[in-house]
């Protein structure tokens, strides 16, 4: 009788683990792009944002100390970027607290699923959106006169470093949906991305900025990243600029995925 | 082999509440089986616990031979689980599910093509498998709940209140559907509901449960036998209730928990025999019936009998059949 069940399990479970978060991370990529409503946002609205500060900043170019750029856009395309992927990213994790709301989750659990191919999956989901979030940008922003002089391997950076900085954000709000089980909660982590990229680069050069704010601009992690990335668009190919950018994201990822990992398992020791 | 489902002494507290507190049960292979109680009894807690999602607190349970703590994975391989409020994600479409389902289960993509198709087919979803689950009426997102845990060809299936706020139609598809599950496939179905008629319908054995203990357990017809006495139910002016109810117990049978407010309910022991003296008792007493009824025993009786209260209307969502 119990030939049936041990017949259907019949790839290695290493390979069906790689199918399952493959599965579960279409599921989450397609949950994402049939909600416009949500993802529209994260792509148009740090657009407006870019045109706005454009009209209103586009002199500052010619402040002195301002870094030598073709056109303001060129200085914006990499802060516009971030600001769009660190509020793209909290969908996966919001979308995760939904999947404990509705019970999706625990559907997923009482399957044989491999445990982490959950939360992976899920992630991969945020990373999609973050590159897809690069693609447009770089090219919104080179029609309106914004190209990246460092050439083809600088956008391939740009778009693995967005991709990089979602996954790091969706798991810091992986982690949280997962201690709270909440969607709200996870959304209620907006402000915080707020202050991380409004004190940073990511619109004004630090260079230009004073007292405190340029002290923790400096001190900001999400700023290095950005002046890694920005050095490829506006001055050229760089490794050690995309080495550094990188670095940053990955780094930040490695701190956020080890607390969904944290939380996760709490969960699953909870609940199972 | 074991029996499919075995728990001994199967407890679970959640701090001081013990929501399951030493339950014992046997199902037997390509039975099915029903898990009758009132909300809050302890059934979904229970149902929790054989399917790996919480742990007991204390005793064993064994699923498809395997035991739920030590051999979780294994477990999860053989089961289907459809639970309460199917969480079916709405912006899939069917198929899409089927699918995500089969690969979770490690079904190749072909065997997960094949099975999907033949699964919508049988829960009558063909024609709906390429919309979004959020189109769907609360029957299909059952039906589709229940394809969705068949897809790996359970031993053990465990439907955890699947028509809780069904239309009858739909509740009638279903149980259909869970009947030919049984009777075609053999496979062995674990049931909970608070719907006496389901338990009645579905199950060749149930076990009742109350405040985390199983207070009964056995066929429905033997449990209805064991009452004995058909209930007669009466509604009589408020001047006169007391002393009719008085009399009619010291001359007829016990009294039962009353069906609806104001109504006295006794356990008739002489049977439909006795209405007429009954009604003459009650002429006598210059009482007025508005209302009689005399029933047979059902498993409410059965329940009545073994709380002191009635399951039927003691819901207030209203969705109680009749």
């Amino acid at each position: 009788m119990t030939s049936t069940t041990t017949a259907t399990a019949t790839s290695h479970p290493a390979t069906n683990a790689l199918a399952q978060t493959l599965a579960l991370a279409r599921r989450s990529v397609l949950g994402t792009a049939r909600q416009p409503v949500i993802w529209f946002p994260a792509v148009v609205f740090p657009l407006l944002i870019a045109a706005i500060n454009s009209a209103a900043l586009g002199r500052s170019t010619a402040l002195p100390g301002f870094p030598p750029v073709e056109s303001f856009g060129q200085f914006l395309l990499v802060g516009t970027l971030t600001q769009g992927v660190l509020f793209g990213g909290i969908i996966g994790g919001s979308d995760l607290a939904l999947d404990i709301e509705s019970g999706f989750f625990e559907r997923l659990v009482a399957s044989p699923v491999a445990r982490w191919a959950i939360l992976v999956g899920r992630l991969a989901g945020s990373a999609v959106l973050g590159a897809f979030q690069a693609v447009v940008f770089i090219g919104v922003f080179a029609a309106f006169g914004a190209p990246i002089e460092g050439g083809p391997a600088a956008v391939a950076v740009i778009i693995l470093t967005a991709a990089v900085l979602a996954v790091a954000v969706g798991g810091f709000a992986a982690g949280l949906g997962l201690r709270t089980g909440s969607q709200e909660a996870v959304q209620n982590m907006f402000p915080l991305l707020f202050v991380l990229v409004f004190v940073s680069s990511a619109f004004f050069p630090t260079a230009l900025m004073k007292g405190w704010y340029r002290r923790a601009a400096e001190a900001n992690p999400i700023s290095w990243m950005i002046d890694g990335l920005r050095e490829l668009v506006i001055t050229g190919f760089d490794r050690s600029a995309a080495l550094t950018a990188l670095a940053v994201a990955s780094g930040l990822a490695a701190l956020t995925l080890t607390l969904a990992t944290t939380q996760f398992r709490r969960r699953l020791r909870a609940a199972a | 082999m074991s029996a499919p489902v075995e728990t001994e002494g199967l407890v679970r507290r959640f701090g001081e509440l013990v929501a399951v507190d030493g339950v014992d049960l046997v199902v037997e292979e390509g039975e099915v089986f029903g898990f009758l109680g009132p909300n809050g009894a302890g059934k979904s807690t229970t149902v929790r616990m054989l399917t790996t999602l919480l742990t007991p607190s204390a005793g064993r349970a064994r699923v498809a031979g395997y035991d739920v703590v030590a051999e979780a994975p294994s477990v999860r391989r053989s089961i289907g689980v459809a639970l309460q409020d199917a969480a079916i994600d709405p912006l899939m479409t069917g198929n899409e599910l089927l699918r995500l389902q089969a690969v979770l289960h490690g079904l190749s993509t072909a065997e997960a093509r094949a099975r999907g198709a033949e699964l919508l087919e049988r829960v009558g979803l063909t024609a709906a498998a390429d919309r979004r689950v959020g189109t769907y009426s609360g029957g299909m997102r059952r039906r589709l709940d229940l394809a969705l845990s068949l897809v790996h060809e359970p031993t053990v299936l465990f439907l955890d209140e699947p028509t809780t706020g069904l239309d009858p139609m739909s509740r009638m598809n279903l149980w259909e559907e869970v009947r030919r599950l049984n009777r075609e496939h053999g496979t062995t179905v674990f049931l909970t509901t608070q719907y006496l008629e389901e338990a009645d319908q579905l199950a060749g054995r149930i076990a009742i449960i109350d405040q985390g203990r199983i207070v009964r357990d056995g066929e429905p017809a033997k449990l209805k036998e064991q009452v004995g006495a058909p209930t007669l139910t009466l509604q009589i002016d408020p001047d006169h209730r007391e002393r009719a109810r008085a009399e009619l117990c010291a001359r007829f049978g016990s009294e039962r928990p009353a069906l609806r407010p104001g109504e006295v309910a006794i356990g008739l022991e002489g049977g439909a025999a006795q209405v007429t003296e009954v009604i003459r008792l009650l002429d006598d007493l210059g009482a007025t019936v508005e209302h009689i009824e005399l029933l047979q025993p059902s498993l409410d009786d059965v329940f009545a009998e073994a709380t002191g209260r009635r399951l039927e209307g003691a819901d207030t969502d209203g969705a109680q059949p009749g």
